[in-house]
């Protein structure tokens, strides 16, 4: 491998390579990707309002009267995202600082100017069609919304993937008779956004209190060490249950707690990182010219520490995408939005076994979860230098 | 080391202070939080009662003061040494006293009642699942080091990733579902540690004909050395076909067996899986592993006939009964545990003998067997031992999950039931316990470090 290590390359630009060499973390990327693209297209590919309908010869599209702030501000989101990608003008930083005060721009104007209808029919269409009150009709790949729990065709409850011949279920209906395909697509929002921002929450305080920690040592970090071992101490998911019980059921709530409970483990990577870091010459080179605190912290010492953190950064994606299935699966977590935890614990009712319920959420957090292990790993082994020396 | 112990368990206790006031104040913060008002809502009583209860809780346990006055009233409460309350709830005699867990709102019963009831339950079940959970991922990641690159390496390693990846709930769910629900095959019972019936049974399995323990007995023997020599004799490719064979078999067995039938797709699905599965255990160069596994399947065969022949009555007994019902659970419990363990081994293994002293061994004329056992295992043993003590908080995370899907009645149901029925009392007696059995299980970590590695030393 040694012959790989071009010096005019960067130490990151080095990393992903190695990383994304792997046939395992590519797979795992792939479903990630597919699973961001399920989550930004989600009223796309699956919605009961119909993507276009003539009716007398007027055009008119539901589905895109019907699209939320949310909807609407995720896509900005992407597409942007895409676009900036491919700029490759501006430096790293510039262009993340654009991206996120695009993202924050799009979407306060979503918020402001978009007001879908407060009243949703699902079953309008569906009878308009019936006695051929449309011209023409185009749906969506799944015409059924997450929460169109399809009143008009009778009380249908759970039902195996495909068994009523004029509905076609590809995944089944769950227990209050909506389409699971839709609320499995709909439910990767979830998923996605626990991951991310539980992740970010937690590296935030993890850095901030691990690199205090590491950067004075002495007694702040031993006080450091205490609300470590303390949070390491009490069981996560039992402070996980405690807060969700008690401060009711929010997708924010839900992602500030699952930050604020994982935080621990980064914060002693880093302080160990920093232990270290601390004695090297341009540290205290740094200290000497009189930089200001925050400067040495996160300019000079956090790139040279971060490493380690990005390794349990993907850990820990998977491991709040878990948290998350948990609470939900306990009954802990979102009442009304689709998620894969709440599904899975529609599997097992009254000692009668829904396969589908079991099969197909539980799935889908299996591979999430794994995608995000692959990736950590390979990640792991691209920045470990054992492994490099063919050790 | 005796003054590090004694140091270690000194700092326990402003950590168990710690966990608990990050508990109480979640609690306290709560909308709403935890008042005599919020316990009694939803009950239909007089005013008068109403008012009666209200008062009791508040004398009881001082809800009507600020949150900080609580926490130190609970907090005297607990501690054997404090002041004892008179009548009037005022505080009189700082001395040595009994300590008291409080009683709880959800079950009116005290606490430190129930929780004599429950915790032995996730005790066991943690106590099972260590054992259980080294043995499989040092016999595997040993070998895997050992054989490194080769095929059981390559496929143990991405088996153990994916199983690690497996959230605890989807097992257990499909575990019950195919194996315990009435639909499919219900091999294993749903739920509970034993039969209601277990409790007059004698301890041990009972026939009441000699014969058939005879004919059990001589089976199972006759499975185990058939299957072990098949094993150790045939060629790789005759056993793999043998072993695709029984996989398929027992696949069709299986499905011909479920009442409404799994179609002709189905059918050869599972049979395809289970011959896969099957020729994966034919295929394997680890000599003592497949031995294992084939002769467990001749066992399993074995006791399938023998159970079929047998003609009297048979009486399951207690021990048989408890670990029925464990069975499930405890493969829950496990194997994410020795998903993780198994690669840190492998890891752990592999780095050792690539160090100096195993080649400073290997070059004296060591022999390549007593390099890996006399050597490098026992330093392979130290990162095991330390990740040890991460262990017990997994697992105890892992019963909460797996005693709600089996309904088993130890610490993690009865945690969840507290917190959903904001039991105050409960919930932090249930942190006040895990996390004292999380400090010594950390505690319990270090010293074993010490003992196993001369060069660390705490003094």
């Amino acid at each position: 491998m040694a012959d790989s290590i071009d010096p005019s390359q960067g130490f990151a630009r080095r990393v992903l390579r190695d990383t994304f060499a792997r046939t395992s973390a590519r797979i795992g990327l792939a479903w990630i990707t597919l699973l961001l693209l399920f989550a930004v297209f989600a009223p796309f590919l699956a919605n009961s309002h119909p993507l276009l309908i003539s009716q007398g010869g007027q055009l008119s599209s539901p589905l895109l009267a019907h699209l939320s702030p949310g909807d609407v501000a995720l896509l900005g989101a992407f597409l942007l995202g895409v676009g900036l990608a491919f700029v490759s003008k501006l430096s790293w930083i510039k262009r993340i600082a654009l991206y996120v005060i695009a993202v924050l721009a799009i979407s306060i104007t979503a918020n402001l100017f978009i007001t879908p209808p407060k009243l949703t029919i699902y079953e309008q269409y569906r009878e308009a069609q019936k006695i051929e009150r449309y011209d023409w009709v185009i749906r969506a790949p799944i015409p059924y919304s997450p929460r169109d729990y399809q009143r008009d065709e009778g009380d249908t409850g759970l039902e195996q993937p495909l068994a009523a011949e004029q509905r076609r279920h590809w995944m089944g209906t769950e227990a209050n008779g909506a389409d699971l395909f839709s609320r499995m697509i709909h439910a990767s929002r979830i998923a996605l956004g626990i991951g991310f921002v539980a992740t970010g929450i937690a590296m935030f305080i993890g850095v901030i209190i691990g690199g205090l920690m590491g950067y004075f040592s002495g007694w702040v970090d031993m006080v450091g060490m205490r609300l470590v071992e303390i949070f390491e101490a009490v069981p996560t998911l039992f402070l996980l249950l405690t807060f969700v019980a008690f401060f009711g059921r929010s997708l924010y709530i839900m992602m500030v707690i699952i930050g604020i409970t994982s935080w621990s483990g980064y914060a002693r990577y880093i302080r160990a990182e920093f232990l270290r870091l601390r004695q090297q010459e341009y540290v205290q080179a740094a200290i000497a010219c009189g930089l200001p605190l925050r400067s040495i912290l996160f300019r000079h010492m956090l790139p040279n520490g971060i490493a380690p953190i990005l390794v349990a950064a993907s850990f820990g994606v998977a491991s709040a995408i878990l948290a998350e299935a948990v609470l939900s699966f306990l009954g802990l977590g979102l009442v009304d939005e689709p998620s894969w935890g709440q599904m899975l614990n529609q599997a097992v009712q009254s000692s009668s076994f829904y396969w589908w319920m079991a099969f197909f959420p539980g799935g889908a957090i299996f591979f999430t979860v794994f995608a995000y292990n692959l990736m950590g790993e390979a990640l792991r082994d691209a920045i470990d230098p054992h492994t490099h020396n063919g050790g | 080391m005796q003054s590090y112990i004694l140091r270690r368990l000194l700092l326990m206790i402003p950590t168990l202070l710690g966990i608990t006031v990050v508990v109480f104040s979640v609690m306290a913060a709560a909308p709403g939080g935890i008042s005599a008002q919020s316990l009694i809502e939803g009950q239909n009583l007089e005013p008068a009662a109403k008012r009666a209860m209200e008062e009791y809780y508040n004398r009881r346990y001082g809800l009507n003061q600020p949150a900080p006055v609580q926490y130190l009233l609970w907090l005297n409460n607990i501690s054997p040494l404090g002041f004892e309350l008179n009548q009037d709830n005022e505080l009189v005699d700082f001395g040595f006293k009994g300590s008291d867990l409080g009683t709880s709102f959800l079950y009116g019963r005290s606490v430190s009642e129930l929780l004599a009831e429950r915790v032995p339950i996730t005790v066991l079940l943690n106590l099972l699942s260590i054992p259980i959970i080294y043995l499989i991922s040092i016999t595997i990641g040993v070998y895997a080091a050992t054989h490194r690159g080769k095929m059981f390496d390559t496929g143990t390693g991405i088996t153990m990733m994916a199983l690690w990846s497996v959230p605890t709930m989807l097992a257990g769910v499909l575990l019950i579902g195919f194996f315990a629900s009435e639909q499919y095959w219900r091999w294993f019972p749903t739920g509970g540690l034993s039969e209601r019936s277990a409790q007059d049974m004698p301890f041990l399995p009972h026939w009441s004909d000699w014969g058939d323990i005879a004919v059990l007995f001589a089976l199972m023997a006759a499975g185990v050395v058939l299957f072990s020599q098949l094993s150790l004799r045939l060629a790789r490719r005759p056993r793999v076909v043998l072993m695709a064979i029984i996989g398929a078999a027992l696949a069709y067995w299986m499905a011909v067996s479920v009442a409404g039938g799994f179609g002709i797709g189905g059918t050869v699905l599972m049979m395809l899986t289970l011959a896969g599965v099957g020729s994966a255990i034919g295929v394997t160069d680890f000599q003592g592993l497949r031995t294992f596994l084939m002769g467990f399947t001749g066992v399993v065969v074995a006791t399938v006939l023998a159970f079929g022949v047998m003609q009297g009555e048979f009486v399951r007994g207690f021990l048989f009964d408890r670990l029925w019902h464990l069975a499930l659970p405890l493969l829950c419990l496990t194997y994410t545990g020795f998903a993780f363990l198994a690669k840190l081994t492998r890891s752990s293994v592999l780095e050792n003998l690539q160090a100096d002293y195993a080649r400073t061994a290997r070059a004296k004329g060591v022999g390549e067997s007593d390099v890996l056992w006399q050597h490098v295992f026992r330093n392979s043993l130290i990162p095991l031992i330390t990740v040890s003590a991460s262990l017990i908080p997994s697992l105890l995370a892992g019963s909460v999950i797996v005693e709600s899907i089996f309904s088993i009645d130890g610490m993690g149901k009865l945690a969840v039931e507290a917190v959903q029925g904001r039991d105050r009392e409960m919930v932090l007696s249930i942190t006040l316990i895990s996390g004292l059995l999380t400090l010594v299980s950390y505690i319990l970590a270090d010293v074993l470090y010490a003992l196993v590695d001369p060069r660390v030393s705490y003094d």
